[in-house]
Order: C-alpha cells, then sequence, then structure tokens
C-alpha cells in the first residue's frame, strides 16, 4: 500500500556537527578497543575522524553512523597500505649482484614467535632457489641452539646441505660479534641471505636494549624485522617506541641514516579470529609495513597482510 | 525510585563520578582489561556508589577510587582457596596454556621453588612438538639439578606423559610436573591432544600460563581452556615488562580460578606468589594504593 513511497527520496542533506558525532565516535573507539586496538590508538584514530568529518555534509540517507564508519574504513586502509613496499626478493637480488649477502635480523619481546618465524622465511627463501645462512644469534635461552638446529637440520633434509646451514657457536657468545663473523662467513662461502635469530628481550630492559642495537649499528642488516605477536593489546605501542627509540640512539655514528626498524613480522594471526587489531596499533605507531604475517607453525604458515580481510574484520 | 528533585550536590557527584569514572575505565583499558569487563565494573561500581555519603563532604575521589578498587578485588579473587601439593602423596601439575606464553620456563621455576621447599620434585616434557623443547627442558633441568623426563624420538605427547608419570610415580617423587606445548583455541586437534593428556595423567592441578602483555583475546582462549580440561590456577608470567597483565581478570573470572604466582624474569627464581594490591595498583595506573585503603 505504501510501495510509491519507495521512490520518494526523503534524504537531505546535512552537516556533521561534533555534537551528533560525540556519541557515534565513542561507539566506534569501543568496538576498536573490543577488536584488540590499542586503546591510546582507538582514540588517536577516532580524533583524527572528527576533525575530518566535523563540517562535512553527509546525506540523511546514509546516515551519520555508517558516514563516519566509511571514513574510518578508508582511514584504516590507508594506514595498513604501506607507503613504501618491502620487497625481500627483490632486495636480495639486488644485494646478490654487488656480491654481498643479504641480512636480515629478527628482534622483539619474549615468546612471540623470532625463532619459528625465521625458520619460516628461510623456507620460503629456499623454495626460491637462494642459499641461507641461519644465524644462533640468541645465545641466552635454553634450547634456542637446539631449536634452530632442528629447523635447519629439517630444512636441509627438504632442500639440500648446500642451500642451508646453521652458523653458532654454542651459548654465552656475544651475539653481535657472532653476527659480524657470520656475515662475513656467508660472504666468503656465497650465501644469498643471512638470517639472524636474537633472545628475546623486554623492551625497558635497558642493557639487552642496548645489546640488540650494538648488534644492528655493528652489523648494519639490510631489514631489521620487529616480531610482534597478534595476540599483543596495548603493549604493542610502548614495544615498538622504545624498541625503535633504543635503535635510533645506538645508531653508529659512521652509519648515514639512524637504524630503525624497517618492517614487521606480526605472528600468530591464526590465534585471534576477528581480534585484529594489533596490525593497526603497530603500523600507525610505526609507519612501517606489515612485511610478513605468521598463521601457523609449520614452515609454509607465512603469508602477506589482506588488508581488505583485516578492514572489515575490524568493523564487523 | 519516587521522582525527586535532584539536589544540585547530587548532579555534581554525578558528573564528578562520570568523569572519574571515564579517566579509571581509560586505565583499565590500556591495562588490557577486557572491554565487556570494563563496562560491567563501572556499573557496578555506579550501583555502589553511595551519594549521600558523598554529599556528606567526604574527598570524592577517594570514595570512588576505593570503590573501584573493593570491586577490582573481587574480580580479582575468585573466592577459591587455591590447591596445595599433599606430603605423602604424588601430587601431579600439568601446565597448559597459549603458543610462547611461559609454560616451559615457569614449569623449571616452579619445580625449583617446591624443590628448594623440601619436595621431591621431577618434571616430565611432553612437549614432542616444538623444536628444541626437550632440549630446553633438559638444559633448564641439568642447571637446576631437578630429575626431568623426555624423548628425542617419540612422538606422541600422551605417551611421554604417562610414561614419565608412572616412572616418576613408582620412584616415589612428591610433585610431578608436566610440561605440555602451546596450542591455541582455533586448532581443534591440538584441544583433544590437550584433554587425552588430562585424561592419560589425571592431574591433580592445571595451570594455564598466560602472557601479561596479551590483549582483548585473553578471554575467549581462556574460556576455550575452561571448557576443555579443568584449569584450577592461572600464573601471569612477564609483568617484569611494562605490561599490566589486566588480561588476567578475564582469565580468573572465565576459569573462576586464581592466580598464584607471577612470573617476574628469565630466571629460574623469578618467580613470586601473587599479590592483589599491587597488581591491582598497577591495573589503574596508580603508583601506591595504600593510601586509599584504611589498614
Ligand atoms: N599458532 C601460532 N603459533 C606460532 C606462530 N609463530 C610462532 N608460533 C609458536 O609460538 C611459540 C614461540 O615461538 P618461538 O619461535 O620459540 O618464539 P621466540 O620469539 O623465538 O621465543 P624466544 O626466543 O624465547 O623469545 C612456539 O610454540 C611457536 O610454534 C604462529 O604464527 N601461529
Ligand atoms: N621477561 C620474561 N620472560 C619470560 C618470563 N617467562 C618466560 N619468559 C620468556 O618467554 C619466552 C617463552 O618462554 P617459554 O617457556 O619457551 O614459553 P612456552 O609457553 O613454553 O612456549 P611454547 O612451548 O613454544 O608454547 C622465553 O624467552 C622465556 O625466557 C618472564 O616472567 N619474564
Ligand atoms: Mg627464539
Ligand atoms: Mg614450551
Amino acid at each position: 500500500m505504501f510501495s510509491f513511497l519507495k521512490n520518494i527520496n526523503f534524504s537531505t542533506q546535512q552537516t556533521v556537527t561534533s555534537e551528533s558525532l560525540q556519541p557515534v565516535l565513542d561507539k566506534l573507539k569501543e568496538h576498536l578497543t573490543s577488536k584488540n586496538v590499542a586503546s591510546e590508538i582507538s582514540v588517536q584514530l577516532c580524533d583524527s575522524l572528527e576533525s575530518s568529518l566535523v563540517g562535512r555534509s553527509y546525506s540523511t540517507f546514509t546516515g551519520l553512523t555508517s558516514t563516519a564508519k566509511q571514513a574510518l574504513s578508508d582511514a584504516l586502509t590507508k594506514i595498513l597500505s604501506p607507503k613504501h613496499r618491502v620487497n625481500v626478493l627483490r632486495d636480495v637480488m639486488d644485494a646478490k649482484s654487488k656480491g654481498r649477502p643479504y641480512v636480515i635480523t629478527f628482534c622483539g619481546v619474549n615468546g612471540v614467535g623470532k625463532s619459528t618465524n625465521l625458520a619460516k622465511v628461510c623456507f620460503w627463501l629456499l623454495d626460491n632457489n637462494y642459499r641461507v645462512l641461519v644465524v644462533g644469534g640468541d645465545t641466552f635461552r635454553a634450547g634456542a641452539v637446539e631449536q634452530l638446529r632442528t629447523h635447519v637440520v629439517r630444512l636441509a633434509n627438504m632442500y639440500s646441505e648446500e642451500q642451508v646451514q646453521l652458523y653458532e657457536r654454542g651459548y654465552g657468545k656475544d651475539p653481535a660479534g657472532l653476527a659480524f663473523e657470520a656475515i662475513k662467513y656467508a660472504k666468503e662461502r656465497r650465501y644469498d641471505v643471512v638470517l639472524v635469530d636474537t633472545a628475546g628481550r623486554m623492551q625497558d630492559n635497558e642493557p639487552l636494549m642496548r645489546a640488540l642495537s650494538k648488534l644492528v649499528a655493528l652489523n648494519n642488516p639490510d631489514l631489521t624485522l620487529f616480531v610482534g605477536e597478534a595476540l599483543v593489546g596495548n603493549e604493542a605501542v610502548d614495544q615498538l617506541v622504545k624498541f625503535n627509540q633504543s635503535l635510533i640512539d645506538n645508531s653508529s655514528a659512521s652509519a648515514g641514516t639512524k637504524s630503525v626498524i624497517d618492517g614487521i613480522l606480526l605472528t600468530k594471526f591464526d590465534c585471534i579470529d576477528d581480534k585484529v587489531g594489533a596490525a593497526i596499533s603497530m603500523t600507525y605507531i610505526t609507519g612501517q609495513p606489515i612485511v610478513f604475517v605468521g598463521t601457523g607453525q609449520q614452515y609454509p604458515d607465512l603469508k602477506s597482510l589482506n588488508v581488505k580481510s583485516v578492514v572489515s574484520a575490524l568493523l564487523r | 525510585k519516587a521522582l525527586h528533585t535532584l539536589s544540585n550536590a547530587t548532579v555534581i557527584n554525578e558528573d564528578v563520578l562520570s568523569a572519574l569514572l571515564k579517566e579509571i575505565c581509560g586505565a583499565l583499558l590500556e591495562s588490557d582489561v577486557n572491554v565487556q569487563l570494563v563496562k560491567r565494573l563501572r556499573d557496578n561500581v555506579k550501583s555502589v556508589i553511595d551519594f549521600e555519603e558523598m554529599a556528606g563532604g567526604l574527598n570524592k575521589r577517594v570514595i570512588i577510587k576505593r570503590a573501584v578498587f573493593t570491586e577490582l578485588c573481587k574480580l580479582v579473587d575468585p573466592g577459591v582457596k587455591p590447591w596445595q601439593p599433599v606430603k605423602g602423596r604424588q601430587n601431579v601439575i600439568m601446565f597448559v596454556g597459549l603458543q610462547g606464553a611461559g609454560k616451559t620456563t615457569t614449569c623449571t621455576k616452579l619445580a625449583y621453588h617446591y624443590q628448594r621447599r623440601g619436595w621431591k620434585v621431577c618434571l616430565v616434557c611432553a612437549d614432542t612438538f616444538r623444536a628444541g623443547a626437550f632440549d630446553q627442558v633438559k638444559q633448564n633441568c641439568v642447571k637446576a639439578r631437578i630429575p626431568f623426563y623426555g624423548s628425542y624420538t617419540e612422538s606422541d605427547p600422551v605417551v611421554i606423559a604417562q610414561d614419565g608419570v608412572e616412572k616418576f610415580k613408582a620412584e616415589n617423587f612428591d610433585i610431578i610436573i608436566i610440561d605440555t606445548s602451546g596450542r591455541h583455541k582455533q586448532e581443534d586437534s591440538l584441544f583433544e591432544e590437550m584433554l587425552q593428556l588430562q585424561n592419560a595423567t589425571e592431574p591433580d592441578q592445571i595451570i594455564f600460563v598466560m602472557d601479561a602483555s596479551i590483549g582483548q583475546a585473553c578471554e575467549l582462549q581462556a574460556r576455550a581452556f575452561k571448557d576443555t580440561v579443568d584449569v584450577g590456577a592461572v600464573i601471569v608470567t612477564k609483568l617484569d615488562g611494562h605490561a599490566k597483565g589486566g588480561g588476567a581478570l578475564s582469565a580468573i573470572a572465565v576459569t573462576k580460578s586464581p592466580i598464584i604466582f607471577i612470573g617476574t624474569g628469565e630466571h629460574i627464581d623469578d618467580l613470586e606468589p601473587f599479590k592483589t594490591r599491587p597488581f591491582i595498583s598497577k591495573l589503574l595506573g596508580m603508583g601506591d594504593i595504600e593510601g586509599l585503603i584504611d589498614k
């Protein structure tokens, strides 16, 4: 009976005011936080949303909430789409053409998945026919060297002894010097990539953070990857800020640019269902790209970030 | 409620209350407390606040903070007396938790804790999955002179757990601690395996180990562990870092079991009994909360 109403357009244009926007933003803020975005970052995201929306007109047909949600979706997509792509394979080729190995260092706090995901990256490089030297740079935690050796033995069986080898000197040795020797060894034996594992450390453990920065400053790796787990909550911010700051503070004077975290390896993405917010927390705070995503405990469980699906999970 | 004119004192108090609650809830969220839990807490505090008492000129902030503190204490203390090992019996303790939470490290710490108090303690490494797991247990145990059992070749964790417990029971150990591999609720086979481990070893205590830095995913994971095995205690690790461990509130609520210890470092003696007050003060982002509480 009211079918004739269908084709009359009731929408009018309205201007967004901060009063009208406030309850919408509060709900979005809570929603983002419940999806495991660090609360400080949910706040900053919604503040920037407010400044971009207030004064704009929107059609009442689509409504204020969906207008705000669309703006947030665009903002989230922008944050997750890296300004500069890290193309590891291209960079490995480039280093190879210059006759030197491409060096990747894996750092981060305790238990996030550094060693396991180093092994996954190694598997991926072997699959692309590169020769890889794995460095036992965690000379502290019990079983760390045996953990890497087990991976290297397995990978050598899948590929060849020729293609992958473990460089380790047991426990106790200074990791920075060990990495230096390993890189020299790799250069002499024409390895294409050197993967340096490091011990887990708390971001506010001064001596350990200095030791890590020393290793980076001395060896100047091509790619310093921060390994963070998707399970982490607000600590993602504090971890990245302090890891980055420590690297900057201890950058070697000789190196042109300040060494910082070049990219993020986000692990345990298979443990969080739609609480994917850590991806936002980490990229927002550093402006660096998520280079790899760990999605399981087997070698092939290493993917790149699917921006669209992460954003839709966040807004669901 | 009868319609009564809101005395302006009550009106002011309500503004004070909501402003302060907003600030406190912000701190709790930043400490990784579950979002729904924070909302429930805010409502509980609102219902508990006695406006007449506030009107009496008592310092409003103290009243509100004290109300929040009491509510948090209720959450942290599930009213369950934690299980203790019994002398003259073989007490079996099994560790479970997400990958990398700190199970293996905490197993050794707990073994060392009981050994130093005169218990005959041993460790069974039932993690046959993660590379280097047995070496990690072996190196820790050799250093601390704790008897251990494991295998480089047996791939079935249930077989190792069973054989280990049998062996150590035969040798009359007081406490047998079982380390298991990390697992997460999304992988059914791993939870099925955990259930089999429980059935095979019939532990007297199952400890859920969680990382203090975990965010909003904690509640769902802790719930899944409790729905599968009889979790009886929680240990929060890595509290030596900047993390506040707010996820533990959900873990306690969901498992209905108390935090018994906290991990405060990577060394074998970095294990401390859990204390409610300092933990809650850290959650609230407050230094020393003593002043607020009359002794
Ligand atoms: N589910 C899941 N588990 C993972 C993933 N990546 C690593 N893990 C598991 O996380 C645990 C810790 O992994 P490690 O590689 O030892 O972590 P780490 O950062 O090297 O630890 P430390 O060296 O002790 O600081 C192991 O049980 C891994 O199997 C992942 O993407 N998904
Ligand atoms: N700083 C700090 N590090 C800790 C603490 N507890 C454990 N760790 C570290 O966290 C990392 C992981 O510890 P593990 O004991 O291997 O964790 P897990 O739960 O056995 O890991 P999986 O067996 O792979 O699931 C190691 O680097 C430990 O040294 C703690 O209380 N403080
Ligand atoms: Mg490691
Ligand atoms: Mg373990």
